[in-house]
C-alpha cells in the first residue's frame, strides 16, 4: 500500500476498563478508496477501537494517525477528517432531517451556500429529500439509519467510520445502506466498517480484521483469510453422461485436488473455484458430459472466525 | 469555538421550546401557580369590606365610634359603612350579603356608660366573612377597652388624691376621653415601603421556583444526549470537549432567561404584577438565573439518569423554595426561618425585588443581593461543571 494513499494508520491501541483489557494492541491501516472491516462478535472490542480512532475515548497506549494528523480526545482540528456514524441512532428526534443535517454541518464548519448544497446532495444520496422537513421521530428505523449515515457524510470526510450501521434495520434499508457504502468506497473514501455480520464484511470489505477479545486475530483479504484456514472450495456439477471419465479429466487440471463421480454428479475439491470454473466446465464438456447445474461452496469468514477463535461470530 | 458553543446552545433552546412538557414546567406552571396564589392571597393587598351600622343611641360615645373608629376605616379605603335605623334592618343586610358584619349600638349606650352602668355593643357577622366579622369584633372590643382603661386611670387618680371615686363622674370622663380624637394614628405606608405586593411576590416566588426546572436542562441534556447517542457524535466533531460543556451551559442559561422574561411579561400584563424598574430587575433576574443554573448543574451531576436528575432537582427546588420563603413571606415566619433562608437564592432574589419595590431604590441597593446570587452560581456552577467534565472527558 503506497504510503501517500494511507488515510488511517493506527498501531498498538490498548485500552483497559478496570481489570478488563478491552483492546489489546490493535493496529491496522486503511487506504483511500479501501473498505476495512472489523469483524467480531459483540464485546470483541470493535466499538472501543473505533472510539479511540475517532478521538472519543482516551487510549492507554498506541497511536492513531488520520490523514497525516494525530488523533486524540482533544485533537479538535484533526477530527474534521473523520465522518463518524455511531451504532446508536445519533440524531435528534425533535428536529427535522434537514435541521439535524444543518446542525451537524455547521458543527463541522460548513455554512451558507456550501452547507445548503451539501445538505441537498446528502438528502439525495440517503433518499430522504422528500421527507427532509419532517421531524425524525416520525421516521421508520431504516430512514433514521440512513439519516444517521448521512450526517457522517455531510462534510466529505477522508475517513468514514461506520459502527454496525445496519443493526436493527429491515432488509430493504440494509441493502440500500450497503449499496451506499459501496458507492462511497468507489468514490475514493476510506471506510472503517465494524460488523458482526459475516455477509456484510464479505460483500463490502477489501480487507477484514478478525477481532476477538480485544485482539486482531487475523487480517487480510477474504481470500487470504480463507487461505489461513486452509480450506478449499467444493464444487458439485450435476450432470449426465460419462461422469467417471469426466471426473478423471477434471482431476488432471491444475488446482483440482480431488474429483469423483457419484449420484449423477461430479464432486470436486479445488483451490479456487471462481477462476477454475470456466476451464473445468470446458473440460467436462469435452468429455461428453452435459452439465445441468453448478454449485460452488466456498469457505467463508464465519468458518475462518470459527477456526481462529473456536467460537461462532454470533456467540 | 464560541460559535460552536452558541450553535449547541441555540439547538438546545430550540429543542426546549418545542418540548411541550418543558414549556408547561418552565412557563405555564409557574404562571398558573403565581396567578392562583396571587388571587387567593393577593386580595389582602386590597382588603375591602362593608359594614352595616345601626346607631340607635346617637350619644357622644356612639358618635365617637361611628365617626372616628369606623370613619378611619372608610378614609383608609378598607371599609364602606352603611347606616341603618334599626337592628333588624342592619342584621337583614348581613343576611342578604350586603354587609360582612353589622354593628349595633343600642339606645342609651352612651348614657349607660357615662352612668357607670353595664352597656353593650353587638356585632353580627355574616357566615363566610369571618375575617371581616373578626375585624368588626376587634374594633368594638378595642373601643370598649379604651373606655375601661380611662375609667381605671381616673379611679386610680381619685384614689391617690384621697378622694372617694364617684363612678358616675369617672364614667362620664371616660366617655368624653373616648370621644376625643386619638392623638396618634397609624398611617398606611406609601410607595416608599420596600415590599412587593402579593401578586408580584407570588409571581416572583413561582418564577424562581420553576427557574430551577428550566436551568437544569443544560447539563441534564448532556445525560440525555449520552443516552440517545448524540453526545458521541458531538464529541467526534472538530471541537474540544469543553465547548460541548460550554454550549450546554449556555443553553441552560438561555432557557432559564427566556422562561423568566416570559413569566415577567405575562405576570405584568395579565396579573398586574409590578416587578420594578426594567434595568435593575434585569440584573437581578440574570443573577438569579446564574444561581439557579449553578445549583441545578451541581445537583444534576450526582445523577446517572435523566429521571434521577429530574427528581433530585425537583426536591432541591422545592426545599430551597420552602426555606427561601417562596410560599409565604418570611416576615410571617419564625426568626430562624429568616436566617435559614439566607442560604437560598430564593430569599436573595425576593429580597432584591422587595428592595426594588421602593420608589427611590437604585441598582446600588440591590447589588448585595445580586452579588450573593452570582457568588452562589459561581461556586456551585464551578463545582458542577468540574464534575460534569467527566461526561465529556472520553475516559
Amino acid at each position: 500500500m503506497a504510503e501517500e494513499t494511507v488515510i488511517l494508520r493506527c498501531a498498538g491501541l490498548r485500552k483497559r476498563f478496570g481489570e478488563r483489557l478491552a483492546v489489546d494492541g490493535v493496529g491496522f491501516t486503511i487506504a483511500s478508496g479501501e473498505t476495512y472491516g472489523l469483524l467480531g462478535p459483540n464485546g470483541a472490542g470493535k466499538t472501543t477501537t473505533i472510539s479511540m480512532v475517532c478521538g472519543l475515548l482516551r487510549r492507554d497506549e498506541g497511536e492513531v494517525i488520520v490523514d497525516g494528523r494525530g488523533i486524540d480526545v482533544g485533537a479538535a482540528a484533526a477530527k474534521a477528517a473523520i465522518g463518524y456514524v455511531p451504532q446508536d441512532l445519533a440524531i435528534y428526534p425533535d428536529l427535522t432531517a434537514r435541521e439535524n443535517l444543518r446542525f451537524f454541518g455547521r458543527l463541522y464548519g460548513l455554512g451558507g451556500h456550501e452547507l445548503a448544497t451539501r445538505i441537498g446532495e446528502v438528502l439525495e444520496v440517503i433518499g430522504l429529500s422528500d421527507r427532509a422537513g419532517e421531524r425524525t421521530e416520525q421516521f421508520s428505523g431504516g430512514m433514521k439509519r440512513r439519516l444517521n449515515i448521512g450526517i457522517g457524510l455531510l462534510h466529505r470526510p477522508r475517513l468514514l467510520v461506520l459502527d454496525e450501521p445496519t443493526v436493527g434495520v429491515d432488509p430493504q434499508s440494509r441493502n440500500a445502506i450497503l449499496a451506499s457504502v459501496e458507492q462511497l468506497s468507489g468514490e475514493g473514501m476510506a471506510i472503517l466498517y465494524t460488523t458482526h455480520y459475516m455477509e456484510e464484511a464479505e460483500r463490502l470489505c477489501d480487507r477484514v480484521g478478525i477481532i476477538d477479545e480485544g485482539r486482531i486475530r487475523a487480517e487480510g483479504t477474504r481470500r487470504e483469510l480463507v487461505a489461513l484456514v486452509g480450506q478449499r472450495d467444493r464444487v458439485r456439477l450435476t450432470a449426465s453422461g460419462n461422469l467417471g471419465a469426466a471426473a478423471a479429466a477434471a482431476a488432471r487440471l491444475d488446482g483440482v485436488a480431488e474429483a469423483s463421480a457419484r449420484d449423477g454428479a461430479i464432486d470436486l475439491i479445488v483451490t479456487e473455484a471462481r477462476s477454475l470454473l470456466p476451464r473445468l466446465l470446458e473440460t467436462v464438456a469435452e468429455a461428453g458430459v452435459l452439465v445441468k447445474s453448478v454449485e460452488v461452496v466456498e469457505p467463508d469468514l464465519e468458518a475462518v472466525f470459527l477456526h481462529l477463535t473456536g467460537k461462532a461470530l454470533r456467540d | 469555538m464560541l460559535r460552536a458553543a452558541l450553535l449547541i446552545a441555540a439547538k438546545d433552546l430550540r429543542q426546549r421550546i418545542r418540548d411541550r412538557s418543558a414549556i408547561i414546567l418552565a412557563g405555564l406552571a409557574p404562571f398558573a401557580l403565581g396567578a392562583i396564589f396571587g388571587m387567593l392571597l393577593g386580595g389582602a393587598d386590597a382588603f375591602h369590606t362593608r359594614y352595616a351600622i345601626a346607631d340607635l343611641d346617637h350619644g357622644p360615645l356612639a358618635t365617637a365610634f361611628t365617626d372616628q373608629v369606623l370613619g378611619s376605616l372608610v378614609d383608609a379605603g378598607i371599609a364602606d359603612v352603611d347606616t341603618f335605623d334599626s337592628e333588624a334592618t342592619a342584621t337583614q343586610a348581613v343576611r342578604d350579603g350586603k354587609a360582612s358584619a353589622a354593628i349595633v349600638i343600642p339606645a342609651g349606650f352612651s348614657a349607660d356608660v357615662q352612668a357607670g352602668r353595664a352597656a353593650e355593643m353587638r356585632v353580627v357577622g355574616a357566615s363566610g366573612a369571618s375575617v371581616s366579622a373578626q375585624i368588626a369584633r376587634s374594633l368594638v372590643g378595642r373601643f370598649a377597652d379604651e373606655i375601661t382603661a380611662v375609667q381605671v386611670s381616673l379611679a386610680t387618680v381619685f384614689e391617690l388624691r384621697g378622694v372617694p371615686p364617684d363612678p358616675a363622674v369617672i364614667a362620664e370622663m371616660a366617655g368624653r376621653a373616648a370621644a376625643v380624637q386619638a392623638p396618634i394614628v397609624v398611617a398606611e405606608t406609601g410607595a416608599d415601603a420596600r415590599e412587593m405586593d402579593l401578586r408580584t411576590f407570588y409571581a416572583a416566588s413561582m418564577a424562581i421556583l420553576f427557574l430551577f426546572f428550566a436551568t437544569q436542562s443544560g447539563v441534564l441534556s448532556l445525560i440525555g444526549e449520552r443516552r440517545q447517542g448524540t453526545l458521541a457524535r458531538l464529541l467526534a466533531a472538530p471541537i474540544p470537549p469543553w465547548v460541548v460543556l460550554l454550549g450546554k451551559s449556555l443553553g441552560g442559561f438561555a432557557t432559564g432567561l427566556v422562561a423568566m422574561v416570559m413569566l415577567i411579561a405575562a405576570s405584568t400584563l395579565l396579573l398586574g404584577a409590578r416587578w420594578g424598574p426594567p434595568l435593575e430587575v434585569g440584573v437581578v433576574v440574570v443573577a438569579a438565573v446564574v444561581a439557579a443554573m449553578g445549583i441545578s448543574t451541581l445537583v444534576t451531576t450526582f445523577a446517572r439518569t435523566e429521571d434521577q436528575a429530574g427528581g433530585w432537582n425537583a426536591i432541591t427546588a422545592m426545599t430551597l423554595a420552602i426555606l427561601g420563603g417562596s410560599f409565604f413571606p418570611l416576615s410571617q415566619g419564625p426568626e430562624v426561618m429568616a436566617s435559614l433562608s439566607l442560604v437560598t437564592p430564593h430569599a436573595w432574589f425576593l429580597r432584591a425585588l422587595h428592595d426594588l419595590a421602593g420608589a427611590q431604590t437604585t441598582l446600588l441597593d440591590v447589588l448585595p443581593s445580586v452579588g450573593v446570587l452570582l457568588a452562589m452560581g459561581a461556586v456551585t456552577g464551578t463545582i458542577g461543571l468540574a464534575r460534569a467534565r467527566g461526561l465529556v472527558a472520553g475516559r
